[in-house]
């Protein structure tokens, strides 16, 4: 038995919301900045822009970014 | 005993710098999202950089800076996403490369590119052509062998 038609429509624009809200969220993960650094020997360590260190590198990367405009 | 320029102090800071700036050249051409970049020395002082050099100096040598301190040893590396764009460093010895690229820049190739250049960069002997052959250099390539024959069990 075929569906009914508005049930129909109904799944297509949930599904499209759906892939929307998931675009969204992937978009935001990915878009969520973040600073890291690597020392000799392989050890790496990520700041957040919460602490003192993460906010300098942040701003200290903004300075730069601005310098290669 | 004639001297050669690159042997004497000044000619190998020539040397260097002009290295350093087919560094940066080559950097441009292997990396489509770089915005720019720049080779610093020990001292901070910029040897080559995509635009003004006073300002890569200024700002690549805080974002070192930065980096130091963040841990109290010195980085050999560093990334920092921000919304503007891509913020790179990294160390060689004596030298340390400091780039900036598109944001979402795929930055393990990037920094590939870097540690490349600026190791061929540190160890003195230029910066090699790295670049695929172009077209007329693949043209003027000796023709490839002809198959060889068939043995006579297979021809028949």
């Amino acid at each position: 038995m075929s569906p009914k038609p508005h049930r129909l429509l109904l799944d297509r624009v949930s599904s499209y919301a759906d892939e929307a809200g998931a675009y969204l969220r992937r978009r935001r993960m990915t878009r969520k900045p973040f600073a890291r650094v690597s020392y000799p020997g392989g050890r790496s360590a990520a700041y957040d822009a919460e602490t003192e260190a993460g906010r300098k590198l942040f701003l200290a990367a903004s300075t730069l970014i601005d310098a290669a405009r | 005993m004639s001297r050669t320029k690159a042997s004497s102090p000044a000619g190998n800071a020539s040397a260097r710098a002009a290295d350093a700036e087919l560094a940066v050249a080559r950097m441009g051409e292997m990396s489509p999202d770089l915005r720019g970049c720049a080779v610093l020395d020990r001292s901070g002082k910029a040897l080559a950089a995509s635009g003004g050099t006073r300002a890569w100096e200024e700002a690549g040598g805080a974002f070192l800076d930065a980096a130091d301190a963040a841990d109290g040893t010195a980085a050999s590396g560093v990334h920092v996403a921000t919304e503007d764009g891509e913020a790179f460093a990294i160390r060689d010895g004596e030298l340390a490369m400091v780039a900036v690229a598109e944001r979402f820049t795929l930055a393990s190739l990037m920094l590939f590119d870097m540690r490349t250049v600026l190791r061929d960069l540190a160890s003195g002997n230029g910066i090699p052509d790295r670049r695929a052959p172009d077209r007329a250099e693949t043209s003027a390539a000796p023709p490839a062998p002809e198959d060889p024959p068939l043995p006579p069990e297979a021809a028949s």
